[in-house]
């Protein structure tokens, strides 16, 4: 794991560790077929280039992360807010963090 | 008595389909030309039809590592845009001389549009995929924005109507069967079904090859993506040693070392007459290479690469007519139980693909094309 540092922890769990470890629980059982066994899964890890998701892979990530995380993550909401450039280079850690954001957010009500 | 003129790009794909319109609009007495580049369109349109020519940078190789968003940026940025900027000054010179009373401008051809709107002149839009029918940016609006202003930017900035979407109508060459319930950009998008028409073989085939009691599995990448295809090509010959089929196997570069005994390799097929005669289909789910076996009730392997081809792949599926894998990691042990599965008829599959295929016909093709460019 790339990700040494353990975020502060709002509403008892969420951590950058624990979310990036969950997220990369789902991408796995999504290319889980197609053996991401090579394929190391670190917050710098990009959805394009590194793991070809292509776009209906992002609609079951979406999925997966509203049963895991409720409302409080709104990951259309979290694409809709980028450019092409970002979108082209968009990385898990990018996604970790929003998810961290969105959570802490939540807790604090 | 009226004139029409097919402004398309260098793209095999986009030009197949206006063929059997013009052909079916000449049979009726109008009188219709291209405007395109010149060899790439001759060579479809044949040695009798009026081509007009525009200066068209043609799709530059693109490796099989370029999908995705990144196929995007690179579709529109090095190619479609430098395109419509080429093709304008071409296309108001054939407007000039052929003096249409319609354009059927490409989606992809956009200057075809955009010079028909700047003359004055009613236009049709040719959609020959039906990927860009679903709003396929609709999720991200900064990407959207980004699209539409360097379209505009083609006009100096002037706004409009979206080149690739012609107010006086669209013909789709598709059916609800296939496109799924999708809301329309507007009412007059004309779902015609494809229009497939027996087109000169421009190339020879060993019909010996094709044996009657097993099964035939055509393998193709379609004509904008040989150089992206050698892995999964060397991946689906080995799928196919191990199954009880014979195959064909379109390799445009020749890139496969080891051919097993029951492949068959070819740098080109003459598809049209081959499909009444295969029982599966590989392919990389371009939107022509998917409605042509459809038509014969062939059921797919759909293997998307890039841009419109994973929306085609989805409809594939959705429809029920084929199992879609991965491109860039499919092995021969995925595709082989792919085919495997496409083959079986108890899946469903090649039935699903027969009720696409009956929607295309009942939709009117050509015919039905005609009928509404003759109401413009």
């Amino acid at each position: 794991m790339s990700v040494d540092t353990t975020a502060p922890v709002t509403g008892g769990q969420v951590t950058e560790d624990t979310v990036l470890a969950e997220i990369s629980g789902m991408l796995r059982v999504l290319l889980d077929e197609y053996g991401l066994d090579d394929v190391e899964i670190t917050m710098d890890t990009r959805f394009h280039e590194d793991l070809e998701l292509e776009s209906i892979d992002l609609v079951s990530l979406s999925a997966d992360l509203k049963e895991r995380y409720g409302d409080e993550v709104n990951f259309a909401e979290f694409i809709a807010g980028f450019e092409l450039e970002e979108i082209i280079a968009m990385t898990v850690g990018q996604l970790v963090d929003h998810v961290v954001v969105s959570l802490r957010e939540a807790a604090r009500g | 008595m009226s004139r029409f003129l097919f402004v398309v790009p260098p793209l095999v794909g986009h030009v197949n389909p206006t063929i059997g319109v013009a052909a079916e609009l000449v049979a009726r007495g109008h009188a219709v030309a291209w405007a395109g580049h010149h060899d790439v369109v001759r060579k479809l349109v044949g040695d009798d039809a009026a081509v007009l020519d525009c200066a068209s940078p043609e799709l530059a190789a693109r490796g099989s590592d370029l999908t995705g968003p990144a196929a995007f940026r690179f579709l529109w940025q090095d190619f479609l845009l430098p395109l419509a900027r080429a093709m304008a000054p071409g296309v108001r010179a054939a407007v000039a001389e052929f003096a249409p009373d319609v354009v059927v401008a490409d989606q992809q051809a956009v200057a075809g549009g955009l010079v028909a709107e700047e003359l004055g002149l009613p236009w049709v839009t040719s959609a020959t995929t039906s990927a860009e029918l679903v709003d396929p940016l609709s999720g991200m609006p900064k990407v959207k924005t980004w699209l539409a202003e360097r379209i505009d930017g083609l006009r100096g900035g002037s706004g409009g109507p979206d080149p690739r979407f012609s107010p006086h109508g669209v013909l789709a060459f598709t059916t609800r069967e296939l496109l799924g319930p999708v809301e329309l950009p507007h009412d007059d998008v004309w779902l015609v079904g494809p229009s497939v028409l027996p087109r000169p073989s421009t190339s020879d085939f060993p019909w010996e090859w094709i044996v009657e009691g097993t099964p035939t599995v055509l393998v193709t990448l379609g004509t904008a993506n040989a150089d992206a295809g050698h892995r999964f090509l060397a991946q689906a010959a080995q799928a196919l040693s191990r199954l009880p089929v014979r195959a064909v196997l379109v390799d445009p570069d020749s890139s496969l070392s080891e051919v097993p005994d029951n492949v068959l390799v070819r740098r080109h097929v003459p598809q049209l007459d081959l499909l009444p005669r295969v029982d599966a289909v590989v392919c990389h789910a371009g939107h022509n290479t998917v409605c042509e076996s459809l038509w014969h009730g062939v059921p797919l392997v759909v293997a998307p690469i890039r841009d419109d081809q994973p929306i085609v792949a989805g409809q594939v599926v959705a429809a029920g007519a084929g199992v879609r894998v991965r491109f860039s990691r499919a092995t021969s042990a995925h595709l082989a139980d792919a085919i495997t599965t496409v083959l079986d008829d108890t899946t469903g599959h090649r039935r699903a693909a027969a009720v696409v295929g009956d929607s295309f016909r009942a939709a009117g093709g050509a015919a039905r094309a005609a009928d509404h460019l003759e109401k413009v």
